[in-house]
């Protein structure tokens, strides 16, 4: 249908529309029009996508002044492909309505591992491997070698590109992986430097979140977007952690010797370069002199990281003397690493701040600061100078280098932590960590360079504690509900056992044998009265562990196998991938599955259970962080003292996003139902209800929230019986779904007014 | 003498049957042993009649062979060569072999017909108590039995090859007993076992290389169960002497060159989801912890490899009993594993002749992924086939109002409610929906208060009934109702459709014959059943059967009337 927001013609490909999808584009709008970002929490399975990408397409075509692209993150790379397909879908209705393709480029960028199609190298699992060999067969040295001795192989999907490819751009349309892919293997280019270099044209941009948040990534990729742009990132709830990790370096003993290695065979090939050919060191040396930046001039296959700090924290000035010479660099890099060693060796917990680390760097080893910063550029340069080949070899040298650089840089924000020993064993593990407490340092250049930045998913409540934690001022900020002709959501806590014992997660009942038995009660009952897919999630692997150790020496997993399939995700992501592939089986074929998983789990972070994949969804317990890391520790007070967040809320604000991004796997769009089920005693009170998402709390009554398994099981069997029953659009229209002449209709357009919560 | 005329391929004197010595003799058709000093053939049995053969075990005194009948009787041959035991035992060998040639050669030649009917009797357990019912207690006669359409419809269809799948539980469902001294006692059935094999073809190969030449079935079975392999916490010992412990390895390798030829959705392909940041060395790789906890992981390893066999097992027989059913399903899973991916995806064009299968699926996937069926105008069942009828009301009302309507068209009108549901066949274009007589809500509504515990359930007359009645009395009842219902049916069925005039001749004699076997079955099933009940189950006893009863009285009565009406016709 066509329809007008605010004043903006919308082509938006389907011929009904949610109320709350309309709600969500005059929002949108009006955070465009402010220039300014905005914040969005619209339940899963509402078709967010779709009206992001219709609104804003709209709004390029009309606006093509103010908003020059969209980036579109998206966190995994199905959502990617997902968000193509939407997008080709709204192009081609366009096609329809306009009788031409409008002038719109759409594409995505990913890893070399996904775009490649060399005939040997795409043959790689690995990224890494992919990574380096494909820059031993494009860097710039190589390739001039091979114009004097044709024996080295090169790229020739690289070399086509290189010659025909920059001239030409993609014709309009929209490009999934696979399309790049064949349109690639048509004219014998690259996709991936097709991909790179098309970006910076393209409307509309969709990558993952590293592509523009890792400033590693990020100065190599993205540096040259176009400022007029919408920024968006879907699935944000997480959004800080990103944040975090893309500027955090751990450092284990195993890093530290591959780095030994990397580093000796480095000063070997120094020394053998010294006496064939001097002249090309001696050339860096120079290089050095004039500054960093000339040497490296758009030499693009040359790099594949680039400097880990944010480019408005790079110097640009000149390189220290101390580490011109690479001999010298060498040097310092080794006298770096056995700091490393040493500080590894520690027998207690230490914690600093990077202030500290330099401090003590320059008593120990007499490193300064200055030069420290230069580290990771300067490796960069060596490697080049090298000539390296494979620079996978070298990948924990860099990440050394990276800490030198990072520590140097950044003083506040950050903290050393040296743990010699696991977590939770005594095994002694020494782990470095260089961590990021403040997940505003990787975002405050995004928020600052694009004129909007859009933050959507379905779970961000509390939405005030985005803007805290990521420092930024969003001119709109509002929670969509869901708007339902039929309940197709039951969520229910579940706070005691048939045995009226209280069931909790807590760290003192957990490993209860009372209230492993009521966890394993309710998932038996639910079984067998849920049709078949059933998802439960656990707090932690080891606790996961831990209770399905315990239910089989009860019976439990003897009488849930009588219900149904079993399966459980493990650590190994290969095999959990195996184990879900038959679980939908298993759903699809009739048997019904039970799958076993974690809260923060590869599983519950990325995939779906949609429909008959998930009639049922058991969070057990409240799925806190792990409270007694030091990291974690070390963020929260950072987090008090910087922002005024209160420990407890923060952890409560974690914890529940998890939760609700758990159960909120179960559900997509109207047609689709599911039961939800908190399974503890703590998700009733009011401060871990109020943070759960507007659309699962509305359905949450009062009623609901203190039940036992029998009264759960009872109110489900009624549920589903009530949701079995044909459900037609007609019950759907006028109330949970709209035409267009519907949507006109002054009722309907203050209805929805109505509905946008405003924060 | 018959035997004249047929080849003697064996004759073996000095076997004695029932006390008498004779020779036995094996011929081309039969098997025939003649008395000593006689000419003719005391007993002949045709190869076709003759299920099997038994001999007895070797080191019995008697040395015997016995050949069992279909018809389940059975004739004992004894072996009294005066030469001794050694003797005894080659001429039966010798029997015995020429036999087992020979009887396979007839099996085929017998009734496929009986075979079928034998084995849909084992096959079905509610037959088989069907059969029992009324055909061993003499209610009806075979033949009859075989012709009432419950019968029929087995007999007919030929796609009644549906094997059923394997219990997830079967394991757990080998409920270990204490026998009182320290000792536990499994229960194993041939179900059990055969889902066993089915699911763990690693035990089967097992079982092929042991049993029975290195030990014998019980000890295998006692083997398995002692072993971890079947006990899943405990952990896997290394040592040779465990049985089983390869079995486990044999899974594991069956599992992971399953994992490595299964192409995985993308949607579940979770280590591809995020993209690593390039060249930086992964976290932990390679690094696996062993700890306490690895009694846990690999019983989750387990129940997971578990739960696929499973439903591999079940996999296996559907799809080579349905081929076309099974293919359609499964195709988004089980792809060839090469070929696309080797050039990641895309192939050059020249050669793009074979359909790159894998995009196209891909594509499928994401767009099931993200289509909402609700936003789209398009009805999902768009490419159905529309179902056209020619009489809409036929199909809405039956055909019996129909046929009465135009035989009786001038003195009775048609119902209303047929009208009523033309004019809305009519209205909606010939869509034929079925007329909503009751809206969602009120069904549900309606199965609410008829459920235990609702308004019309209040006094647990269900409950009750169901709590009252043992077990055993239940499985009896059901029995009962099965078979009487079935005669009932076949009773009612003989009488003539209204306003169907035309009866054929045997209506009648059919119906008579029904007739006395209801009243057969009242006598010979019923009475007795509620005699017994009247003694053990005294304040239930009456009721029990009132049902039954009652529905046995309307048929008669049905049935006498209608005699009457036929008596006046004539």
């Amino acid at each position: 249908m066509k329809l007008t927001v605010d004043g903006l013609l919308v082509y938006f490909p389907y011929d009904y529309i949610y109320p709350e999808q309309y709600a969500y584009m005059l929002e949108l709008k009006r955070a465009l029009d402010a220039k300014g970002h905005g914040l969005l929490e619209m339940p899963s399975g509402t078709g967010k996508t779709i009206s992001l990408l219709s609104l804003i397409v709209a709004y390029m075509i009309h606006n093509p002044h103010h908003v020059r692209k969209l980036i579109y993150c998206s966190r995994t790379v199905p959502e990617i492909e997902k968000v193509l397909e939407e997008l080709k879908n709204l192009i081609k209705y366009y096609e329809k309505c306009q009788g031409e393709t409008p002038n719109i480029t759409g594409l995505v960028l990913s890893s070399r591992k996904n775009l490649c199609i060399h005939p040997d190298v795409s043959r790689e699992r690995e990224g890494k491997l992919v990574d380096g060999k494909c820059h031993s067969l494009t860097a710039s040295y190589i390739r001039e070698k091979h114009e004097m001795d044709d024996s080295i192989p090169i790229c020739q999907f690289y070399e086509g590109f290189n010659r025909e490819g920059k001239e030409s751009m993609l014709p309009y349309g929209v490009y999934t992986m696979d399309d790049l892919k064949q349109y690639g293997a048509d004219r014998n280019w690259c996709p991936y430097f097709l991909s790179r270099f098309a970006i910076i044209h393209a409307e509309i941009v969709v990558y993952s979140y590293h592509y523009l948040l890792d400033p590693k990534i990020a100065e190599v990729v993205s540096k040259e977007l176009n400022k007029e742009a919408v920024v968006v990132f879907d699935e944000a709830h997480n959004i800080d952690n990103v944040c975090i990790d893309s500027l955090s370096v751990k450092i284990t003993r195993r890093t530290i010797d591959k780095s030994t290695q990397a580093l000796q065979t480095l000063e070997k090939a120094v020394a053998e370069l010294k006496q064939e050919d001097a002249s090309r060191l001696t050339a860096e040396y120079e290089q050095m002199v004039e500054g960093l930046r000339e040497a490296a001039v758009a030499r693009d296959t040359d790099l594949i990281l680039a400097n880990p700090i944010l480019p408005d924290e790079v110097l640009n000035e000149v390189v220290p003397g101390n580490i011109r010479n690479a001999e010298h660099f060498l040097g310092f890099l080794k006298r770096f690493i056995e700091y490393l060693k040493m500080r590894l060796r520690t027998q207690h917990v230490v914690q600093e701040s990077p202030a500290g680390l330099l401090k003590d760097l320059s008593a120990r080893v007499c490193l300064e600061r200055k030069p420290l910063r230069f580290c990771a550029a300067r490796l960069q340069a060596l490697l080049r100078t090298l000539q390296v080949a494979d620079p996978a070899a070298f990948g924990a040298l860099t990440l050394v280098a990276h800490l030198a650089t990072l520590a140097a840089t950044y003083t506040r924000g950050f903290v050393v932590i040296v743990e010699p020993y696991d977590d939770r064993h005594t095994l002694s593990n020494p782990v470095l960590h260089f961590s990021c407490m403040d997940s505003s340092i990787a975002m405050r250049p995004v928020f600052a360079r694009f004129q909007s930045v859009i933050i959507t998913s379905g779970t961000l409540s509390p939405l005030d504690m985005y803007p805290k934690i990521l420092d930024f001022n969003p001119v709109i900020m509002s929670s969509f509900t869901m708007t339902l002709a039929r309940p197709c959501i039951l969520p229910m806590i579940v706070s005691k056992g048939s045995d009226q014992v209280a069931i909790s997660s807590k760290y003192e009942s957990r490993e209860d044998v009372a209230v492993i038995r009521n966890y394993g009660q309710l998932l038996v009952e639910i079984s067998s009265c849920v049709p078949d897919g059933v998802v439960c999630f656990f707090t932690s692997y080891m606790y996961l562990e831990s209770v399905v150790g315990a239910w089989y020496d009860q019976g439990v997993v003897a009488s849930l196998q009588r219900h149904k399939l079993l399966f459980i995700e493990t650590q190994d992501s290969a095999e959990t991938s195996f184990a879900l592939i038959n679980y939908i089986k298993a759903c699809e074929s009739g048997r019904g599955g039970v799958l076993l998983s974690v809260a923060r789990g590869k599983v519950s972070e990325g995939v779906d259970f949609d429909h008959h994949l998930g009639r049922a969804v058991l969070m057990f317990g409240i799925p806190y962080v792990f409270t007694q890391s030091r990291i974690l520790k070390a963020r929260l007070d950072y987090l008090r003292d910087q922002f005024q967040i209160r420990e407890n809320d923060f952890l409560t604000f974690d914890a529940m996003r998890h939760a609700a991004q758990c159960v909120g796997r179960v559900l997509r769009g109207k047609t689709d139902y599911g039961i939800m089920i908190f399974a503890d005693k703590r998700f009733s009170r009011a401060d871990k209800r109020s943070k759960l998402p507007r659309w699962i709390q509305e359905h949450l009554r009062d009623s609901l929230c203190n039940l036992s398994t029998e009264e759960a099981v009872q109110i489900s069997k009624r549920w589903l019986r009530q949701m079995a029953q044909p459900f037609t659009r007609e019950d759907q229209l006028g109330v949970s779904l709209l035409t267009l002449q519907q949507l006109q209709s002054q009722e309907q357009q203050d209805k929805i007014e109505k509905q946008v919560i405003q924060k | 003498m018959t035997t004249s005329s047929e080849d003697v391929l064996l004759s073996v004197g000095h076997v004695r049957y029932k006390k008498g010595d004779g020779t036995l003799y094996v011929m081309n058709q039969r098997l025939a042993w003649m008395m000593e000093n006689r000419d003719t053939v005391a007993v002949s049995h045709k190869y076709a009649d003759i299920k099997t053969q038994k001999i007895s075990p070797a080191g019995k005194p008697k040395v015997q062979l016995q050949v069992v009948l279909h018809d389940g009787t059975c004739s004992t041959f004894h072996f009294v060569n005066p030469a001794g035991a050694d003797a005894q035992a080659k001429d039966r060998d010798q029997v015995k072999m020429l036999l087992q040639n020979l009887l396979p050669k007839f099996k085929r030649q017998i009734d496929g017909e009986l075979e079928m009917k034998s084995r849909l009797l084992s096959l079905h357990p509610t037959l088989k108590h069907l059969y029992e019912d009324l055909v061993i207690s003499k209610v009806i006669n075979s033949e009859e039995y075989w012709n009432t359409p419950t019968l029929k419809h087995y007999t007919e269809s030929t796609n009644m090859k549906q094997e059923a799948g394997v219990s997830g539980a079967f394991l757990a469902d080998i409920q270990p007993q204490t026998d009182g001294c320290n000792g536990l006692k499994y229960n194993l059935t041939q179900d059990i076992i055969d889902a066993i094999f089915k699911t763990y073809p690693a035990v089967r190969k097992k079982h092929v290389d042991y049993v029975p030449n290195k030990m014998t079935e019980a000890e295998f079975w006692t083997k398995f169960f002692q072993s971890h392999y079947f006990h899943r916490d405990r952990i896997a010992s290394s040592s040779s002497k465990d049985l089983f412990g390869e079995c486990a390895k044999m899974d594991d390798q069956a599992i992971a060159s399953a994992m490595k030829h299964t192409t995985l959705d993308l949607t579940v392909d979770l280590p591809q989801f995020t993209e690593p940041v390039p060249l930086l060395p992964e976290e932990d790789s390679g690094e696996k912890e062993k700890d306490g906890t690895s009694i846990h992981r690999s019983m989750i390893k387990r129940f997971n490899q578990h739960s696929i066999m499973v439903l591999k097992a079940s996999h296996k027989t559907n799809s080579s009993s349905s081929s076309s059913n099974g293919s359609s399903k499964t195709t988004n899973n089980n792809k060839v594993e090469n070929g696309m991916k080797e050039t990641n995806g895309v192939e050059k064009r020249p050669t793009t002749d074979k359909d790159p299968a894998e995009p196209v699926d891909k594509k499928r996937r994401i767009m099931e992924k993200l289509h909402y069926e609700d936003l789209d105008s398009i009805n999902s069942g768009q490419d159905a086939q529309e179902l056209k009828l020619s009489k809409v009301e036929r199909y809405l009302l039956g055909p019996a109002s129909q046929v009465s309507q135009s035989s009786t068209s001038t003195n009775n009108p048609p119902p209303l409610s047929a009208l009523a549901s033309v004019c809305q066949a009519w209205s909606s274009g010939q869509q034929c929906q079925r007329p909503v007589r009751v809206s969602a809500a009120a069904a549900v509504g309606a199965l609410g208060e008829l459920s235990p515990g609702g308004a019309l359930m209040r006094q647990h007359h269900a409950a009750c009934m169901a709590q009252l009645v043992p077990q055993d009395v239940k499985s009896e009842l059901n029995r009962l109702y099965l078979s009487g219902g079935e005669l009932l049916r076949e009773l009612w069925r003989c009488f003539p459709q209204p306003g169907a005039s035309n009866d054929s001749e045997d209506t009648p004699a059919r119906a008579e014959k029904f007739y006395e076997a209801l009243l057969r079955f009242r006598n010979v099933k019923l009475r007795p059943f509620e005699e017994k009940m009247l003694r053990d189950l005294t304040p239930l006893a009456t009721s029990l059967t009132r049902h039954m009863n009652q529905m046995i009285d309307t048929a008669c009565a049905k049935y006498a009337l209608w005699q009457q009406r036929q008596a006046k016709l004539r």
